[in-house]
């Protein structure tokens, strides 16, 4: 048998230096970091948009289809567009029947979750560039707004004293240590029991000592308040129901399916007209209490069934595990199963936050309510402002996307936060 | 072998070392002694007629055997043979069918106060370790002297800080479970049986999901505790362990106990045909 040729082989790698000379080699990338900039700026566009004939198509295609799309969109928003209904109705959309004596109530409870949220941010995560520039833009467009509605420069004021203790609680939380210790586990418990009574105390603020009554709570507040209630009720709601419908004992696993089953069987709307017709003479004829009710219930059906997925997701061996060890039931469930099934869950229950945070519109068919979108209805009512319907629906839309954009971001870093001790 | 056991009639005694429903076995040492040094233990656990059923299916078939304090039991079979079951049946993570079973002097019932009484005796280390994995190593190992022996938790801590040493990791203390080797935290598993001061040690394969470099490191802590005059049951593929640390070995195949001996007797000359099959499978 003749011999085979030889295999070809590529240039081999030059010996490294001995010991002593040893020269420090940048790995490609960050070798080629060290050209100028635009010899890398011409490489990165070669690379990135037009790689291929194909991939230069698509590259000319999208950037024309985005290009007449924002060309659309600013045409609209600097010279089509007369925003003077938004300014003109601002509070309106923002308070409503809101009295406007009690103002400093609102900004107070601004000002108190922001501090809270700064607080919370400090301790499990931090605040990157981006976040920056969000606040930066969403503060920018608020005080535009105040500004150009002819609004007391107080109010301005009382917003950046907002956004200042956004910051100020984050100083104070993020150069604490982040071992795990006795202290980081007050600081912990204390940001968290803090942030847990958020909504009491809001409710406090707004309420307390001749503050507003729950029926003057109106547009985009009552949002505001809704979906907290909502979302915080709903959870509430749901452990337990989770609890129970994986439990072994029949009739409680029965009644926690037939509720969930039947509240999800039926759409928010139907059970928003329950809050408007039958709760009113079960529990009394406060349309927004029981639309709270509602809210909370209807929400707790969905989370409940995430739970259980997190439930079910956990491996068996940590059941047995807590069993071994001698933890009772409770104990196992409070300790061992909940924090980790809760974990899992954590994108699923996001997503049901931002979806009644939208569906809080819905409580407009309940004709006293009126919310952010419901008080944009009254406002295009107005014969001046017919015309410029579509200027306050894009307001309202361009809020509810803020907000909900929001939830998003920190659900994000819920999960990263929680994602130490994975397995 | 089983066969041989006499059952024995059981005096309820009032004033037993437990609150819960207490037997004692009629006389000490009925079981039989397999090592010298164990001459004159009591018989620590009591099965008796076993039986546990899976819907149809047969895990357990009859199994009586005892096993006496300061032991060290390991026991073998193929998969599928209900060794793994038995040693679950000990601290209830299973519910026996049929036959008793009796911990140091506790009879294993419906009763909850003798299920947690027997939970406290008993430490069980896993084959997939079994860790909490949201927790850090030191709280997996405080949180059952805490919770359930009401520790405060300094003394918790420091118990804890002991045992990692005598696993010989006490660095490790504040990471994470999935931050660590399997082998260290299989260590660490022990640690946290050891942590509740179990009388009696159970082990379920607990090295058959390492690395074969790291098995050396678990067989180590637990031939130290095997010194140290723990009573323990080890399910196993480890012979050289079997060997070397067992006083007894039990071969168990389809659910019943086959055969039962020194391991002088299982590796020279074991008496079963099924025994003899395994062992030159495995060997």
């Amino acid at each position: 048998m003749s011999e085979l040729p030889p295999i070809p082989r590529p240039e081999q790698a030059p010996l490294p230096p001995p010991p002593g000379q040893r020269r420090i080699v940048l790995p490609p990338h960050r070798q080629r970091a060290r050209r100028p900039w635009s010899v890398r700026a011409r490489e990165w566009i070669r690379r990135n948009l037009f790689p291929s004939p194909g991939g230069t198509l698509l590259t000319l295609l999208s950037a024309g289809v985005m290009g007449i799309m924002l060309a659309g969109v600013i045409w609209f928003v600097f010279f089509d567009a007369n925003w003077n209904v938004i300014t003109a109705n601002r509070w309106l959309l923002f308070a409503g029947s809101f009295p406007r004596e009690e103002a400093w109530r609102l900004w107070t409870s601004i000002a108190v979750v922001m501090f809270l949220i700064g607080l919370a941010y400090g301790t499990w995560s931090s605040l990157g560039r981006r976040d920056t520039l969000f606040v930066v833009l969403t503060g920018a467009f608020v005080i535009f707004l105040m500004a150009h509605g002819g609004a007391s420069i107080w109010s301005s004021i009382w917003f950046l004293v907002a956004i200042g203790l956004l910051y100020v609680g984050y100083y104070l939380t993020i150069w604490m240590p982040r071992e795990t210790s006795t202290r980081r586990a007050w600081q912990q418990r204390i940001v968290g029991g803090l942030l847990a009574l958020s909504l009491p105390i809001v409710l406090i603020v707004l309420m307390a000592n001749g503050g507003a009554t729950t029926r003057q709570f109106d547009g985009f507040v009552l949002n505001l308040i809704l979906a907290p209630v909502g979302i915080v009720g709903g959870l509430v709601v749901a452990i337990p129901l989770a609890l129970g419908r994986a439990s072994t004992m029949r009739t409680i696993k029965w009644t926690c399916t037939a509720y969930i089953e039947i509240v999800r069987g039926a759409p928010l709307l139907g059970w928003l007209f329950v809050a408007l017709f039958i709760l009113t003479d079960v529990i009394g004829d406060n349309l927004i209490i029981n639309t709270m009710v509602v809210l909370a219930v209807f929400t707790g059906a969905y989370m409940a069934e995430y739970i259980r997925g997190g439930l079910q997701a956990l491996p068996s061996g940590q059941y047995e595990a807590a069993q071994a060890v001698g933890l009772t039931k409770l104990q196992s469930m409070q300790l061992i199963i909940l924090p980790q099934a809760l974990r899992i869950s954590i994108p699923p229950i996001v997503g049901q936050a931002i979806a009644i945070w939208k569906d809080t519109t819905l409580v407009t068919i309940i004709l006293t309510l009126r919310e952010l979108k419901g008080n944009a209805d009254s406002a295009i009512a107005q014969s001046e402002f017919i015309p410029d319907r579509i200027e306050a629906y894009v307001f309202v839309a361009v809020v509810f996307w803020v907000v909900a954009f929001m939830m998003s971001r920190v659900s994000q870093r819920l999960e990263r936060a929680q994602g130490i001790g994975e397995r | 072998m089983t066969d041989e056991l006499t059952p024995v009639d059981i005096i309820a005694e009032s004033a037993g070392p437990k609150e819960a429903a207490v037997a004692q076995p009629a006389a000490n040492g009925e079981g039989e002694v397999y090592s010298p040094r164990l001459a004159g233990s009591k018989d620590i656990i009591i099965t008796e007629h076993v039986d546990k059923w899976f819907g149809d299916f047969q895990a357990l078939d009859d199994v009586s055997l005892r096993i006496k304090e300061h032991e060290i039991v390991v026991i073998l079979g193929p998969s599928g043979s209900g060794k793994s079951t038995y040693i679950r049946c000990l601290n209830r993570l299973e519910e026996h069918d049929a036959g008793r079973i009796v911990i140091d002097g506790i009879e294993m019932n419906e009763d909850v106060r003798a299920m947690a009484a027997i939970r406290s005796e008993v430490g069980m280390v896993f084959q997939q370790f079994n860790l909490f994995p949201h927790i850090s190593v030191l709280s997996n190992i405080t949180l059952g002297p805490q919770k359930v022996r009401h520790m405060p938790k300094l003394e918790a801590e420091a118990l804890a800080m002991q045992l990692l040493e005598r696993v010989g990791i006490p660095e490790q203390a504040d990471k994470f479970p999935s931050q660590l080797s399997g082998g260290q935290q299989q260590r660490v598993a022990i640690a946290r049986a050891l942590a509740m001061q179990p009388k009696i040690m159970l082990f379920d394969e607990p090295t058959s999901a390492l690395d074969p470099e790291m098995i050396k490191e678990v067989l180590d802590v637990m031939q130290e505790l095997a010194e140290s005059g723990m009573t323990m049951i080890v399910v196993t593929h480890e012979m050289g362990f079997a060997r070397e640390v067992a006083d007894r070995l039990v071969f168990f195949d389809e659910g019943a106990l086959v055969e039962q001996g020194t391991p002088e007797h299982f590796f020279t000359n074991p008496r079963e045909e099924r025994t003899k099959l395994f062992l030159s499978q495995i060997l």
